[in-house]
């Protein structure tokens, strides 16, 4: 893994004290607050409902043991003993002082974290495959590439007032985990017809209240040009996009007023400019960075233990069946640990439970973790033979639930009972709805499907890309919970289709457990997931499903 | 008790009727109780403003709310105002203004704060309040008896100068009440409170406060002053209700103009007048006049990278506006003449701060020029520390260039 240099460490120590010297001129009045907020934004620092929040950058989602038990120091010492996951890789700690964010950031450079560029209209953490560096189907581990531009993007001194925040996602594999068309610059890494690894490039996807698929801007990309292509785009965006209204000033928006073609013309000619001012020191960068990311030497194992002990376990054999992934180390698996237990706050995870991830980690992962925009976390590198002993492990600390992928597995926004913006509470609907299903011991029969809570239309909880989505408003000043359906955040990305009237708060849990019935008397069997078989039919059988009074009269 | 009763009455009757009830019984009681009259909600949308705003959309959303904008408040409030409103569904908030002649025969300049401030609240706040209340029977007013000075004795009711009734629900409240009231109705703050204004006027006369100062202690600080003025005597403001045997000390404002003028006589002389006609040149080396003698090519921030106007490469001169300092255009504009060979003097000129100063040189410009007051609000010093911008600078490392030692 990557580890800082002095450079790196230099770097962010100076913020820390520059960020010092913010707070201390802000009370004595020499920046206005209208100046000082960009600036605490830049350093992840939020105003929200109840009191601060300071949210730090996982970049590519990877973290070290160490640095996962230090967040769990920080949550413990100065927040309220836990941290929240959030769905771009970041952590949320929703309970600082502000006189202790100074103290905050210098133990998180302790680690070698910041909480840089995590908010304002700046480029924010850069997201990647919460597999990467284990998964079976990779091409080649993005991880270099994403820290390339983790250290481009940092401090780039023409982009730290773009106008709107601008969310750059990366993937190693075809297999689009990391949800890269939804972002302002995807990165998918392909192989050209010479078999060289590129990317595909996109730009202009998002959800929010106007939700977009990106669109290809570069069909193959050389990894060297990476940086240029990259900072031609943003400088192509800070000059054209829009500054005059929020909410058309994000790049999809840009991208989509002047059509692809005429943005792609301008970014080919700043790139010739961009191009020729890189001389090669990126690249001789990047091959040491590559180096420092590759794999830890892989044990041998025998993965007969392992094959025993599913067969005689049916707890073991369902966690196992639901929560692991092929590693490319045919020894090896990669473990998704859930932070969905039903009935708890997606993404939350306690002191204790980062402190013991942290130990599991350095027993079993050599050391490694990820987080996924999911909301869960990964050890990446689990000897098969040892996976008995980890679930045991995590069954004791009641991180064992094994639903990944499955209903309760649900992505959900912080909401109302955090979040300013938020229209509608998405926590406790996201507990409800597991909380059914648990009751109804379906989980397992039905199978694949992502459910996603949004408790605004700025979609942070991604419920345009989910196969069914909730979108909870403000109607009239009762909550109200909009369906919608066929969404899909893969490489087949899809945006969802609104299902009809939305539900009040106490009618949405049934709601949802109709349409999901609904599904399994249509499905052709077992095989066929939710998505698939609303592909299959259309959205007529599920409206019909979530509405059964009207359907008479349809 | 009929409406033409005496209002010492009334007020006398209001308060042994509702003396043992809680705040949104009074103000439930209040809205309905026929003792009353006409009733509005004066609101601030200030730090605790809130709680009535919520009791009130709960009770009547329909109630007449008055805003006194003195169009001298904090940006975050008005936007707050609006917010809040939505957020509430409050559906009669009326805005309360001074008129434009008024303003322009009395302040037209906007600083009569400065000399005056008394008679600034007056102009802007005491008068059109009282225009606009003198439509009704009686008024909610947010006031409590912790904040001190002179509210230590308020009553749920109160006669205002046999007008009119005033209410008070929140009078036996103490700041916990309030905290907890927000936190339970998860109601929004004003973003101000967290960042140290526990009590939130107008711009020019609220400060932050310190830990364990009193709560009112940033309202015209350093001012004799602990009210707005907004309750009255005998038809004529005075500053807030006398305490016994306290009279209302009408000649002291006048002593305060005359100092006050003093001051402000000194702020503007000749000195101020000679230095507002001269921008700050930035450099590595901190503040200098202007070196440059010739006309410099304008551009402003819109500018289109593809179409320069002629001469641009031979200008001795190129300066970019930027016309507020989250505009970050500007800086890419500057990156892409240097791109494209420009070698002559770059400026970014008007709303650039002193955080900026070191994106502004790795953008590729020279100099940066601000106003004497962004001088005067961000010392010399404040840009000196970022004239180390060649150091800790990814891009140099990025692109092969060496960090100057």
């Amino acid at each position: 893994m990557y580890r800082y240099d002095d450079f790196d460490d230099a770097f962010v120590r100076t913020r820390v004290a520059q960020f010092r010297g913010q707070v201390e001129r802000r009370i004595d009045g020499s920046l206005t607050e209208d100046e000082f907020k960009p600036l605490r934004l830049m350093n992840g620092l939020y105003l929200q409902l109840h009191a601060y929040m300071l949210r730090v950058a996982i970049p590519y989602g990877t973290l070290r043991a160490e640095q996962m038990r230090q967040l769990g120091m920080i949550a413990e010492r100065w927040d309220e003993g836990y941290g929240h996951f959030t769905t771009r890789q970041n952590i949320q700690f929703n309970w600082p002082k502000l006189k202790d964010v100074p103290d905050i950031l210098e133990a998180l450079a302790d680690v070698e974290m910041h909480a840089i560029q995590t908010s304002g209209n700046t480029i924010r953490n850069v997201t990647a495959d919460h597999f990467a560096g284990a998964a079976a189907d990779e091409i080649e581990d993005p991880r270099p590439a994403a820290e390339l531009l983790r250290q481009w993007s940092t401090d780039h001194p023409e982009f730290q007032f773009l106008p709107r925040k601008f969310k750059i996602a990366i993937t190693g594999s075809p297999n689009d985990r990391a949800v890269v068309k939804a972002h302002d610059i995807g990165l998918r890494m392909i192989r050209n017809e010479a078999g060289e690894p590129g990317f595909e490039v996109l730009v202009g996807g998002g959800l929010g209240r106007t939700p977009m698929i990106g669109k290809v801007i570069r069909d193959f990309l050389p990894k060297e040009d990476l940086l240029p292509y990259c900072e031609a785009i943003v400088a192509t965006y800070n000059l054209l996009g829009r500054r005059d209204n929020k909410y058309k000033a994000r790049i999809k928006i840009t991208v989509h007023e002047n059509g692809i073609d005429t943005f792609r013309d301008l970014v080919e000619q700043k790139f010739i400019e961009t191009r020729a001012a890189f001389g090669g020191a990126d690249q001789e960068l990047l091959r040491e960075i590559e180096a420092a990311f590759a794999p830890p030497a892989f044990r041998a194992v025998d993965t007969a233990p392992f094959e025993a002990a599913r067969e005689a376990d049916p707890v073991f054999r369902a966690w196992a069946d639901t929560n692991l992934a092929e590693h490319k180390d045919a020894g090896h698996a990669i473990v998704t640990i859930s932070l969905k237990k039903p009935g708890a706050t997606p993404g939350d995870a306690t002191a204790e439970q980062m402190r013991v991830m942290a130990d599991l980690a350095d027993k079993y992962s050599y050391g490694e973790l990820r987080v996924s925009h999911e909301q869960n976390i990964i050890l990446p590198h689990v000897a098969k033979d040892d996976l008995p002993a980890l679930h045991d492990a995590l069954k004791s600390v009641e991180l064992a639930t094994a639903n990944l992928g499955l209903v309760s597995d649900i992505i959900a926004c912080p909401g109302m009972d955090y979040c300013a913006l938020a229209t509608a509470r998405s926590i406790p609907i996201a507990q409800e709805i597991a909380e059914r299903f648990e009751e109804l011991k379906l989980e397992h029969e039905i199978g694949e499907l992502k459910l996603k809570i949004s408790g605004c239309i700025n979609a942070c909880g991604h419920h345009h890309v989910g196969h069914i989505g909730i979108l909870g408003l403000d109607r009239a000043g009762v909550e109200n919970y909009q369906i919608t359906l066929g969404g899909d955040a893969t490489e087949t990305a899809a945006i969802g289709e609104r299902a009809g009237p939305g539900f009040p708060a106490e009618e949405i849990v049934g709601a949802i457990e109709r349409l999901v019935l609904g599904y399994l008397d249509v499905r052709e069997g077992p095989e066929e997931t939710f998505l698939q078989a609303y592909r299959r039919l259309g959205p007529d059988p599920f409206k019909a499903a979530l509405y059964p009074d009207t359907k008479d009269a349809a | 008790m009929p409406l033409d009763a005496p209002i010492g009455e009334r007020v006398a009757a209001l308060n042994g009727r509702y003396r043992h009830h809680g705040a949104t019984a009074v103000l439930g009681h209040a809205l309905k109780d026929p003792d009353v009259g006409r009733v509005a909600l004066v609101s601030s949308f200030g730090a605790e403003s809130v709680v009535l705003l919520h009791m009130v959309a709960t009770l009547q959303r329909d109630l007449p709310v008055l805003f006194i904008d003195t169009e001298m408040l904090f940006p975050e409030t008005l936007e707050y105002q609006r917010e809040l409103s939505e957020r509430l569904h409050l559906t009669n908030v009326q805005v309360i203004k001074a008129t434009e002649a008024e303003i322009e025969k009395r302040d037209p300049f906007g600083l009569l704060h400065k000399a005056n401030p008394d008679a600034c609240c007056d102009l802007r706040k005491t008068v059109p309040l009282e225009t606009a209340l003198s439509q009704y029977g009686a008024w909610i007013t947010g006031r409590k008896r912790y904040q001190g000075g002179k509210r230590v004795t308020l009553d749920f009711f109160e006669e205002e100068d046999a007008k009119r009734i005033k209410i008070n629900p929140l009078a036996h409240w103490t700041p916990k009440d309030v905290q907890e009231y927000i936190a339970e109705n998860r109601l929004p703050r004003h973003p101000l409170v967290a960042q140290g204004y526990p009590s939130i006027g107008c711009a020019p006369c609220t400060s932050r406060v310190a830990d364990g100062e009193d709560p009112r202690a940033g309202r015209w600080r350093g001012r004799d002053k602990d009210e707005c003025g907004i309750h009255f005597i005998g038809g004529k403001p005075v500053r807030g209700i006398p305490a016994p045997g306290e009279e209302p000390h009408e000649e002291m404002s006048d002593e305060g103009v005359e100092v006050l003028t003093t001051e402000y006589e000194a702020e503007g002389g000749e000195h101020a007048a000679e230095e507002t006609s001269m921008n700050v040149i930035v450099t590595d080396t901190g503040f200098g006049p202007e070196t440059y003698n010739d006309e410099p090519m304008d551009l402003g921030s819109d500018t289109n990278p593809a179409e320069l106007p002629e001469g641009w490469e031979q200008a001795g001169m190129i300066r970019i506006a930027f016309p507020s300092f989250n505009d970050g255009r500007g800086f890419t504009l500057a990156s892409g003449l240097r791109a494209k060979g420009y070698k002559g003097r770059l400026r970014a000129a008007g709303h650039v701060i002193a955080d900026q100063y070191a994106m502004a040189r790795r953008s590729g410009f020279d100099e940066v020029e601000i106003s004497p007051e962004l001088a005067e609000r961000q010392p010399e010093a404040q840009w000196l520390a970022r004239a180390d911008w060649q150091a800790h600078n990814y891009q140099a490392r990025l692109r092969g260039r060496r960090p100057a030692a």
